[in-house]
């Protein structure tokens, strides 16, 4: 055969288009492409008819209204409700990550009764009959043995129905031990009763607010209701409203106020006497206010000029003289100037003494029950229910001291101090705590030193759980009912801390329910009726929903249609009923107690010499740290230099960090006097040199992989600091030391 | 009984220690092909690749091998273009280096992006804007017209030419190679090209931002010109190794010495455009964008300013100078350090202009971020390697690629061998692809 | 550049406002199908079409300053219309810019994964899937039909949520065709942020809300008339639709580079 050079070419070129024109390659590589667009494993999202439910938000105390977009019968996407009062379309963080709890994995499936040791994580599935039967049994038993005191709940809450008819139950049970989770409102209230003599909460006119003095409140950081206070700040920068904020690190809410004032740790109250002294030693007092309205401010005013002289509050608070008379001078020139307190998100209380120092601040300035003021709400009186028929037995229990001493003659103004729970379990002074019911709570990963709780809960013979996700206080629990969560649920949700309008929100089922979990309002109505007797006649309702609509009477048409019901902004009420003290004044002394605003230093644990560093914890916006832990979402804003991979960077000034002998990034032990944490070095110039700051809402044990094990708690490194005036824990950090590994 | 397929005229090692080199290094080329199978089916998670370096050791390798496989281009363009006739010793080792340069690079590429089977949307749905575009096309076109070049060579295995088709084919071939030479050189002008293109055109990236005419920055022409210097130095290298390796002379010393020559004049005319260019851009280019020359070279633990000085003074003048002087040339130390440093220099040039144009932070609050490769990247990198290695061997061991290596290397025939050679097959024999 | 699109969509920030929460992080992933891993602590690795930067002004304590500054895609527009960084450079068109809308698009099922567009973009605005998404059980159940969840090797970056003008579109077709009212498309991270710190719409129309915030200059590249806002990288040429707004003089300089004679300020330096 012979090929010359034109079958040569013809032979190439003929191959080459015959193999082109055959479908062959072509098809080959439409469909490999096309697979790889198709992989059986990558999610192809249904199509379907799409809606809107409206609900309120329920993972945070900000309670947000909510607009849920479905698809068909799945929910796809939270948004914020428009138009309502809280949030007004806006949304944090966690809230928009709501269908990661619905949908994920850490949820609890079905009521579970432990099998296993406490702890360990071995259930067995019940059946609800089963599961309150439990119940009713352990309760029948303790009651028929007269112990009905030796009952205790822990709610998150304890407004709207759900948290009433919590400790409705206890109640006609006969125990008086109903715990609420402490928080900065607590101070609030007990200032507020003393002050001005009534059972309120503080309401901030934040919108006609001219000045703001934050005694470390991050107000940006979930303080308040998150979103609110969020909207307000964006609001006074539209206006020019002046913030200062005072805290000895520089948090996201100090480095967007108008001035940053570093101070000691712990000593803001001296600072709030230093401007008391400054106000009154300069006249600059609203001096009708004081003499029309108030009572005892001379008592008060020498303590003030005695011993809080600038150059001694400078030496107390490490910030000079000079600026104090000049801070001083701000706040009382403003027209509606306005100081707050509570550290951080105030999720902890401040010592009363503070939160009075800070109050009479308002008082100084008139700014008490006026536009651009504080204002003292209460509650809005929705829920009228029958008289709690008590037989004997209840009756008996319910004269029982309560076991965290709140309301005793040493605490008397105290409604709740769950922070003393664990101790008074421990020391077994009263009488012991044999069941214990949580909802909406998760005390084994939020309350300060986590050892001392866990402990007192090994004490506990029955734990019960509502929750709805395996956290660390339902892992440790002998029974579990899940609660339906927020989305699948009807609840009434009172506006939050801090708002003035009088308003309850309605959550409500935006998907069904999920998985086999029941509603805790069900739950609470069935296990009295099993008690039968005088409890189950205190029930008088079917089931929850029965009893939401009845409880909200003519209300439930317009928050079935608007999402929420509102009253009038009660400002003209507010004024009326804010003194109701015996002088019918502002009391700048407890005439009972003679307490009076000043600075009392919070002991902190831990000896100078042996750990002379702070430790204090700080708030992120991207952590939440409650009963509800970060979602997958949430995780993933956490910055890489609060946490990487596993492990939690400790904030340390570089001065103080070179005196360690450690460098940025560098691995270090933590101490406390509560135990040790390996941590890593971060080196920032916004934290005062002598201090490390550590973020709280890390360090879970429970939930799922994508939350558990990151960073620690620092719950486990901070135990509480009793308020020798209120009983309530104003522990700001502790003592600590840094080393090299 | 593989003696048969070996060329006559040479001698080859026993078949044995041929089969353990050909295994050892298949170890390498396996564990290469079972890190790529990694990457293929797990995805380029496998890799320490991130979105700061989205551009890794990969894709500097297929730079590298790029460009030291433009001597394959560039001695074809002075071998058939410029009629330099004393290289057609040297031409079919040039285009066997080409071709493996060439296959790895596409290799590589077909490792390196994120969905293989879509390789060919780059064709389908080409964005004619796009750098990365002509460079696949150029590529593609000049690996075919390579493998058109190698082909022949194969062709003339002992055994395949018996083939009175393959033989004939072969001839053909041959005769219309300048055709593709002159083809491949155009080819390789603009993939060259636009490799520097690759970089320069990204004017969000004032690192690697350049200026240049119509739409080709000056990199375009930098890089071409930087392939087709230092190019031969790799052939010459890679060359110089052989010889070493098979302990015979292959080239003769005029083939070597030429191209060295040549390439030490590319090389001294590049690197002074180079320098005029990273003089202009350091003092007017990045001020323009805010940035000083310093930026780019500090604040991190890796890329001081020892990289720009290692590719420009130490890879770049000194191997100039060396390969221009005839002094240089005629010293065989002087000659390996000069082609050692022209070829790491390119290489340098080519890790410069894609790792550290990723890496440098352009935000002022942004920081460098650096990152080592994996080991399934390094793998895959080696797999080239070793398969380059074990095409040559093979290529070296059954055809005829060093066409004067029997005339250099003469043995002593064995009798019922030398009387078998037949006479008719003598002036054939003489036909190198070169001469074809 | 001439001013050539029908509608600009852009974007304001206004930084004195953001708080840094990452509400609007969060919005994009929930509203965009991202997906997430068990440690996204490696933020080189982590997709994030909106991701907060934090910014320091790098003084001692106590005279320390940070500011977040959230970064979605610019949808640069380059010097001339279409001539955006990333779309300029993508070699198998899989990436676009919308002449209707100016917003540069991203088709994922044509992109195959080369990442040039990656390495053009100075903002770091793309994300490669490095790994196949997965969601935990039950979990695709939240996932949106409106945007498909990406497959492994491609890559993605923020659309400036444009299935939401789609959908907007099509209500305004259906309602007789009528053109489309500012607060009809907004994006996810706009609607979300609980500081307003976002203003979203068409700088093409003085009408709205980015227009009056920035004055842009529409006939030299929409280059911000306000002193107060700014935009990244402004001396690049890539001409963003995203500004910021800021009164610190700090920030504002933190939003370029520039030599030592040009600003006596000193550059912030990233995290510490
Ligand atoms: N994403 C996001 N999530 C948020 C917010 C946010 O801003 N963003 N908002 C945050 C807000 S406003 C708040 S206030 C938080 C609070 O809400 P969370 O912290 O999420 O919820 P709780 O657990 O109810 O908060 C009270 C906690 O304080 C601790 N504690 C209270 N009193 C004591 C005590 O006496 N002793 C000890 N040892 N511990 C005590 C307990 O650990 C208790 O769990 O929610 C936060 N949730
Ligand atoms: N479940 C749960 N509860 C918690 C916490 C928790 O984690 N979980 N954490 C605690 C924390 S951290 C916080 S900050 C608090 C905040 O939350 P809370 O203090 O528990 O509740 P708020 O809803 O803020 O309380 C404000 C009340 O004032 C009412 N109100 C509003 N406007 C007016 C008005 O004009 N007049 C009158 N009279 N009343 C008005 C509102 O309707 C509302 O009932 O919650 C604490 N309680
Ligand atoms: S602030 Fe609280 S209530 Fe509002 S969306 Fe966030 S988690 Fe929900
Ligand atoms: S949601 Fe708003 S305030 Fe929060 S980080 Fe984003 S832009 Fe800033
Ligand atoms: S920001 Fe980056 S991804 Fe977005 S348009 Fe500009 S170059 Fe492209
Ligand atoms: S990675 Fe995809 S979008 Fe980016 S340049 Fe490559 S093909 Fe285009
Ligand atoms: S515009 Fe849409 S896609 Fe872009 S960052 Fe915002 S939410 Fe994400
Ligand atoms: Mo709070």
């Amino acid at each position: 055969m012979k090929i010359g050079r034109r079958e040569f070419l013809s032979f190439v070129i003929g191959g080459a288009a015959g193999t082109a024109l055959s479908p062959l390659p072509w098809k080959l590589m439409d469909d490999s492409s096309i697979w790889t667009q198709m992989w059986p494993w990558t999610p192809v999202p249904e199509n379907g008819e799409a809606s809107y439910v409206n609900s309120v938000c329920t993972l945070c105390p900000g309670r947000c209204g909510i607009t849920v977009r479905k698809i068909d019968d799945r929910a796809v996407k939270i948004e914020g409700m428009k138009k309502y009062p809280v949030n007004d379309g806006g949304l944090c963080l966690l809230g928009l990550s709501g269908l990661q709890l619905l949908y994920g994995p850490t949820r609890i499936k079905g009521p579970l009764k432990r099998s296993g040791k406490r702890g360990q994580g071995d259930w067995e599935r019940i059946s609800w009959k089963e599961a309150i039967s439990e119940i009713v049994e352990k309760l029948g038993e303790l009651r028929e043995k007269g112990r009905p005191q030796s009952v205790g709940a822990i709610s998150g809450s304890d407004r709207g129905t759900v948290p009433r008819l919590l400790e409705r139950l206890l109640t006609a049970y006969g125990s008086p031990n109903f715990f609420r989770m402490a928080s900065v409102r607590d101070s609030y209230e007990l200032t507020l009763d003393i002050m001005q003599g009534v059972q309120a909460l503080p309401g901030f006119d934040f919108e006609n607010a001219d000045f703001i003095l934050s005694f470390g409140s991050d107000i940006l950081e979930g303080w308040g209701s998150p979103v609110q206070m969020m909207r307000v700040n964006s609001a006074w920068k539209s206006a020019g409203v002046k913030v200062i904020q005072i805290e000895p690190r520089l948090s996201n809410t100090a480095a967007k106020s108008d001035k940053w004032i570093p101070i000691n740790p712990g000593t803001e109250a001296a600072l709030a006497m230093g401007l008391a002294h400054v106000i009154i030693k300069e006249l600059l007092y609203d001096n009708g206010f004081i003499s029309a309205d108030t009572s005892r401010f001379d008592d008060w005013k020498q303590l003030v000029i005695d011993e809080y002289s600038p150059d001694s509050v400078a030496a107390v608070t490490g910030i000079d003289a000079g600026t104090i008379v000049v801070l001083a001078r701000r706040f009382a020139n403003a027209s509606k100037p306005m100081a707050i307190c509570g550290r951080g998100d105030g999720t902890h209380p401040v010592s009363l003494t503070e939160c009075m120092a800070v109050h009479a601040l308002n008082a100084l300035t008139g700014n008490i029950n006026k536009k651009g003021g504080i204002f003292a709400v209460s509650d809005p009186d929705y829920i009228h229910w029958p008289e709690i028929e008590m037989d004997s037995t209840a009756a008996v229990g319910m004269q029982h001291d309560r076991l965290d001493g709140a309301g005793s003659r040493k605490y008397p103004h105290s409604r709740y101090l769950l922070n003393r729970l664990p101790e008074s379990i421990l020391s077994k002074a009263l009488y012991p705590l044999e069941a214990l019911f949580i909802a909406d709570a998760n005390p084994l990963y939020t309350l300060t030193d986590t050892q001392d709780t866990g402990k007192a809960f090994e004490k506990i013979p029955l734990v019960v759980s509502f929750s709805s996700f395996m956290d660390e206080t339902a892992r440790h629990a002998d029974l579990i009912l899940p609660n339906h969560v927020y989305l699948e649920r009807y609840e009434d949700v009172p506006m939050p801390f801090g708002m003035l309008q009088q308003a309850v929100g309605l959550a409500r089922p935006v998907v069904e329910p999920q998985l086999d979990t029941r509603h805790v309002g069900d739950v609470i109505i069935e296990t009295a009726k099993g008690l039968g007797g005088s409890v189950a006649t205190s029930f008088p309702w079917k089931t929850y929903y029965l009893c939401l609509k009845e409880t909200l009477g003519e209300k439930w048409q317009a928050m079935v249609v608007n999402g929420f019901w509102s009253g009038s902004k009660s400002i003209d009420q507010a004024l009326k009923t804010s003194f109701d003290t015996a002088s019918g004044k502002f009391e700048f002394v407890d005439p009972n107690t003679g307490l009076k605003p000043q600075f009392k230093p919070v002991q902190i644990k831990g000896d100078e010499r042996q750990f002379p560093l702070l430790l204090m914890p700080y708030d992120s916006i991207r952590l939440a740290h409650g009963y509800i832990g970060d979602p997958p979402f949430m995780v993933k804003t956490v910055e890489d230099i609060v946490l990487k991979h596993n492990d939690v960077f400790v904030e340390v000034n570089p001065k103080t960090a070179r005196a360690a002998g450690l460098n940025d990034g560098q691995r270090a032990l933590l101490g406390t006097p509560l135990g040790t944490a390996k941590v890593r070095v971060r080196l920032f110039e916004g934290i005062m040199p002598g201090i490390v700051a550590l973020p709280r809402g890390l360090g879970h044990t429970a939930y799922d992989d994508y939350l558990a094990g990151k960073g620690i708690n620092v719950n486990t490194l901070i135990g509480p600091v009793e308020d020798p005036d209120s009983g309530m824990n104003a522990a700001w950090g502790i003592r600590a030391k840094l080393s090299k590994i | 009984m593989d003696s048969a397929l070996i060329p006559k005229g040479v001698k080859r090692c026993p078949l044995w220690q041929f089969l353990l080199f050909i295994g050892a290094v298949g170890i390498v080329l396996l564990w290469g092909v079972y890190a790529m199978l990694l990457c293929w089916f797990k995805g380029l998670n496998q890799t320490n690749m991130n979105d700061y370096y989205g551009f890794a050791l990969w894709i500097w390798a297929d730079l590298a091998v790029i460009a030291v496989g433009g001597g394959a281009f560039f001695t074809g363009l002075l071998r058939y273009i410029f009629g330099k006739d004393e290289l057609k010793n040297i031409i079919n080792y040039a285009v066997l280096i080409g071709f493996i340069c060439y296959s790895s690079a596409l290799l590589i590429l077909a490792i390196d992006i994120g969905q293989p089977l879509r390789g060919w949307f780059i064709f389908w749905h080409a964005n004619v804007h796009s750098m990365l575009t002509e460079v696949a096309f150029c590529l593609s076109c000049y690996f075919g017209v390579l493998t058109i070049e190698y082909l022949p060579l194969v062709l003339e295995n002992r055994q395949i030419d018996k083939v009175p088709f393959f033989h004939h084919l072969g001839h053909n071939m041959h005769e219309i190679m300048a055709v593709f030479a002159a083809t491949g050189a155009f080819l390789s002008f603009f993939h060259q090209g636009s490799l520097g293109g690759v970089a320069g055109v990204l004017f969000g990236r004032p690192f690697a931002y350049r200026e240049g005419v119509f739409i080709w920055p000056w990199t375009f022409f930098l890089f071409t010109w930087s392939a087709a210097a230092c190019g031969p130095c790799f052939t010459i290298l890679v060359t110089k190794i052989t010889e070493k390796v098979t302990r015979k002379k292959l080239v003769k010393d005029n083939a070597i010495e030429l191209l060295a020559k040549i390439s030490g004049w590319m090389i001294l005319t590049y690197i002074i455009a180079k320098t005029v260019d990273t003089w202009y851009w350091a003092t007017v280019t990045a001020p323009s964008k805010g940035f000083t020359l310093m930026e780019f070279y500090s604040n991190n633990a890796l890329y001081g300013i020892w990289i720009l000085v290692a590719e420009i003074l130490i890879c770049g003048y000194i191997p100039a100078f060396i390969l221009i002087t005839k002094k240089g040339r005629k010293n065989p130390l002087g000659v390996w350090i000069a082609i050692i440093l022209a070829v790491i220099g390119v290489c340098l040039n080519r890790w410069v202009m894609v790792l550290q144009v990723m890496a440098v932070p352009v935000m002022t609050f942004d920081h460098w971020a650096l990152y080592y490769p994996s080991w399934q990247e390094v793998a895959t990198t080696i797999l080239p390697v070793a398969y380059g290695v074990i095409l040559i061997a093979i290529s070296y061991r059954y055809l005829p690629v060093f066409p004067n290596e029997a005339e250099m290397n003469p043995i002593e025939p064995l009798p019922e061998e030398a009387a078998a050679i037949e006479p008719s097959m003598a002036p054939e024999q003489e036909l190198t692809p070169a001469e074809a | 550049m001439k001013n050539n699109l029908n509608h600009r969509f852009g974007m304001v920030i206004d930084l004195d406002k953001c708080t840094g929460c990452g509400s609007c992080m969060v919005a994009c992933m929930a509203e965009n199908n991202v997906p997430f891993r068990k440690d996204e602590s490696d933020k080189l690795l982590s997709i994030t079409w909106m991701r907060v930067f934090r910014l320091n002004n790098g003084k001692p304590f106590p005279e320390t300053d940070i500011c977040y500054l959230p970064r979605p895609c610019m949808q640069c527009a380059g010097l001339h219309e279409g001539h955006s960084p990333c779309v300029s450079v993508c070699p198998a068109t899989a990436t676009d810019y919308g002449m209707e809308t100016g917003i540069v698009s991203q088709i994922y099922t044509r992109c195959f994964g080369c990442r040039y567009c990656m390495a053009s973009c100075p903002y770091h605005s793309r994300y490669f899937n490095w790994w196949d998404p997965i969601w935990p059980d039950g979990m695709e159940k939240y996932l949106s039909p409106n945007v498909s969840p990406r497959m492994r090797g491609v890559v993605e970056k923020c659309s400036f949520c444009y299935h939401r003008y789609q959908l907007a579109k099509d209500k305004a077709f259906m309602d007789g065709g009528r053109e489309l009212k500012e607060n009809e498309y907004q994006t996810a991270c706009t609607q979300a942020c609980p500081a307003n710190a976002i203003t979203f719409g068409d700088l093409n129309n003085p009408d709205h809300a980015v227009h009056r915030m920035v004055k842009p200059d529409l006939e030299h590249g929409g280059r911000p008339q306000n002193p107060h806002a700014f935009r990244l990288l402004e001396r690049l040429g890539t001409n963003p639709k995203v500004y910021y707004l800021s009164s610190r003089k700090w920030i504002r300089h933190a939003g370029d580079n520039y030599l030592k004679n040009e600003a006596k300020m000193k550059k912030p330096v990233h995290h510490g």
